[in-house]
């Protein structure tokens, strides 16, 4: 099957995925109890709870509780946040998007500097660099998230006074206009260098401590993977032909080390998306992470819904674009059936 | 080539007193401890032995392909002479002691720089490995494989028939001529499928295709172009260590290293690939280092052979006269365990014991232990090369009426 066709069909098969996330998103919520309880206050009656529950149309049955979700997230309203006090398509995407901009930023950083470091060690086997790189490693996989980032905060911000805090300098962010929500983004769109700094500075260190992490997998995959590609007959065959070393790691070697690595990639996204929520409330980030946390304490069921369907489909589109990148490293690798 | 015109033929490469080591967590491994042997122009000589003998590390060393660390050289050299070389820098072409009295300059392999050696290798020296389905990489296409010889070593000749000559200055023949040495930059990619380079480069890629082409078709690839755009996973043993043929002749080179090239393969295509290799060595005359542990094979195809054993060379002779009148004891072993059609049921021959530890060994022959007319100096000294007749050598002490003490370490005394 070519490329092109499987994508398509992929694609194809993404609305169908997404409706069986929803099924099962609503279901998981719904075993939490009724959500009427983020709407009610002390000093409501019996009426008034029954009044609301009917308006909700709490009274019916689950199935057609699920249809008018359903409905209503067509045509985009995604229910009522109790937590927000508004409606949660009102409140949703700028926090969403402030939050992706944040992963997405970490998750560059930490597949380039994961997939050098990588490199780095694994070309430099039991040599002092290997070590080196080696105690990164460990200690980006076991240093908790959020004790490292007020490490950082401690150090950058509060002592040494480098960074801020918080997504933009107030009257630099309300310069431009912002039709994506993604700050850089618009910075970019509005041709506005001084913004596009802003936001570059202010996502150093929350994307530094959430990226550690994923930098310390990326890189002990990619050296293991490069190691052992190392050691395989066709490395000596290319060197044998006369090829440069250079070109025998990038072509050969590196190129190959990256199938397995890719995939850890990919996993790699979701550890972002659960650590983002921790670096946003240590640097005041204004993204999901406090509305989620008080959303998931208080049962506020339809922002949880919403933020859980929308990182699945983030999560079946990264899968997507890995398998595509896989095959389009592997040959081996047989698309579709 | 036959075997008593072969003396005649200059000494292209030469192995002396090779020693490699390996460090391993109980000692220092004695993998190859003082080898020494001659390869001819034109000449296929068999290098026998068990597995982990050395062998394959001897191989190596000519590509200079040994892993450092964990091995390291210990001693020795390996010098290689390539035809229609450059003068020897020493004599000016008079012929003197370092280059054999042949005029030309001789290089020894382990101590050249990076840069003459990978001009070495692939070109002057290529490799076929032992197994195909390991030695090609998955991921590329055979035609990008075999494009990487011809890019390495005939960049200028893919130039002229892209149709760039070597005075063209400019951004485009300088851009073209990155491609073709494989020193292209990101911005040279980007800009090859554009109209002022997109016609020059799609030359080059022609010439590049045909020359691959025509190196498959060399090897008897039924339809080289669909082999070109296939994968190794798509095609047969059989047919990858046909593409590993290819690629060693691509360059016309004027020695190759065959390490065991068809003991991956299934019986009814080794023979086939054994006459494709010698078919293809008589027809350019390039000298082969023939590495098997199967002494038919090289009965077969080579013209002379060396016995190895534990690291050390133990008879080295034309393979007429190793055949008919094995010296060494543990050839004499080998060539009786070799079972022919008239051994009974029963009876198949073995020598008793196994190869020995190569840990910091002591010194003496290797084979003592096993070896049935073994002697006292035996497990004293280390045996010297012995010449038994012109041109055939055996390390042992039962040879010591022989008439040349030659060391073992050279064959310059046959010469």
């Amino acid at each position: 099957m070519q490329l092109r066709d499987y994508i398509v069909r992929r694609l194809m098969i993404l609305p169908v995925l997404i409706f069986g996330v929803s099924i099962v998103v609503f279901a998981l919520t719904r075993i939490g109890g009724s959500p009427i309880g983020v709407y009610l206050s002390h000093e409501m009656n019996a009426d008034e709870v029954a009044a609301l529950e009917e308006r909700f149309h709490l009274n019916e049955p689950l199935v057609v509780q699920y249809w008018y979700w359903l409905k209503g997230a067509l045509s985009g309203d995604f229910g009522y946040s109790g937590v927000a006090s508004a409606p949660v398509s009102e409140v949703f995407w700028p926090k969403f998007a402030a939050t992706m901009e944040l992963s997405v930023f970490s998750a560059i950083v930490a597949v380039w500097l994961g997939l050098w470091l990588g490199v780095f060690a694994g070309t430099r086997r039991n040599r002092w660099q290997d070590h080196l790189t080696r105690v990164v490693a460990v200690s980006g996989a076991s240093l908790p998230l959020f004790w490292f980032g007020i490490v950082l905060l401690i150090v950058f911000w509060a002592n040494l006074g480098w960074f801020p805090v918080g997504r933009s300098t107030a009257d630099l962010w309300a310069s431009i206009p912002h039709p994506t929500g993604f700050y850089t983004l618009d910075a970019i769109l509005a041709g506005n260098v001084q913004a596009f700094l802003d936001a570059l500075w202010h996502l150093f260190l929350p994307s530094i401590t959430l990226g550690f992490g994923a930098v310390a997998i990326i890189t002990r995959m990619m050296r293991s993977a490069l190691v052992e590609e190392l050691q395989q007959d066709y490395v000596d065959a290319a060197r044998a032909k006369g090829l440069p070393e250079r070109l025998v790691l990038k072509r050969h070697a590196r190129r190959n080390a990256l199938v397995p690595t890719i995939t850890v990639i990919g996993l790699t996204i979701a550890f972002l998306m659960q650590g983002a929520i921790a670096a946003e409330i240590i640097y005041r980030w204004p993204g999901l992470g406090r509305w989620m946390a008080d959303a998931v304490v208080r049962g506020d069921q339809a922002t949880i819904m919403t933020y859980v369907l929308f990182t699945s489909v983030l999560f079946l589109f990264a899968n997507l674009i890995v398998d595509i990148i896989y095959a389009k490293l592997d040959p081996r690798v047989r698309l579709g059936d | 080539m036959t075997a008593h015109d072969m003396p005649k033929a200059p000494v292209i490469a030469e192995v002396r007193d090779l020693r490699v080591q390996f460090d391993s967590k109980r000692g220092n491994v004695h993998a190859v401890d003082g080898v020494g042997f001659q390869i001819r122009d034109g000449e296929m000589l068999g290098l026998v032995g068990e597995t982990g003998c050395g062998k394959s590390v001897t191989g190596r060393a000519f590509l200079n392909l040994i892993p450092r660390p964990p091995a390291k050289i210990a001693g020795g050299r390996v010098l290689f002479r390539p035809r229609g070389g450059a003068p020897c820098p020493d004599c000016a072409g008079e012929g003197c002691e370092a280059c054999g009295r042949t005029g030309t300059e001789t290089v020894d392999l382990l101590t050249l720089p990076p840069k003459p050696m990978r001009a070495i290798r692939g070109a002057r020296i290529a490799m076929i490995f032992q197994d195909p389905g390991k030695a090609l990489n998955p991921t590329l296409t055979i035609g990008a494989q075999l494009a990487e010889v011809f890019l390495q070593h005939r960049s200028e000749a893919l130039l002229a028939e892209a149709g760039v000559s070597p005075e063209e200055t400019g951004w485009q023949a300088n851009a073209l001529r990155r491609m073709a040495r494989e020193e292209d930059r990101w911005l040279d990619r980007r800009l090859k499928g554009l109209p002022p380079l997109s016609s020059a480069a799609a030359k080059l890629d022609a010439a590049l295709d045909a020359h691959v082409a025509a190196a498959l078709a060399e090897t008897q690839i039924p339809n080289p172009a669909r082999v070109m755009r296939a994968y190794p996973h798509e095609l047969s043993g059989g047919m990858r260590q046909r593409v590993m043929i290819a690629q060693a002749l691509a360059c016309d080179p004027d020695l190759i290293i065959a390490d065991e090239p068809t003991t991956a393969l299934d019986v009814t295509i080794q023979a086939r690939i054994l006459d494709l290799i010698k078919t293809l060595q008589r027809k350019r005359r390039t000298s082969v280092l023939y590495i098997s542990h199967d002494l038919s094979l090289v009965r077969r195809v080579c013209d002379r052979v060396a016995v190895m054993y534990a690291g050390r060379i133990a008879e080295i002779g034309t393979v007429a006269q190793v055949f008919a009148d094995p010296r060494h004891p543990y050839t004499q072993g080998l060539i009786a365990a070799v079972p022919r059609a008239g051994t009974g049921r029963g009876h198949l021959a073995s020598i008793p014991g196994s190869v020995p530890e190569l840990v910091d060994p002591p010194p003496g022959c290797r084979f003592a232990d096993r070896c049935a007319h073994v002697m006292a100096e035996c497990t004293r000294a280390n045996p010297v090369a012995r010449e038994v007749a012109p041109g055939h050598q055996s390390v042992c002490f039962l040879e010591k009426t022989g008439q040349t003490a030659a060391p073992a370490t050279s064959e310059a005394s046959t010469t």
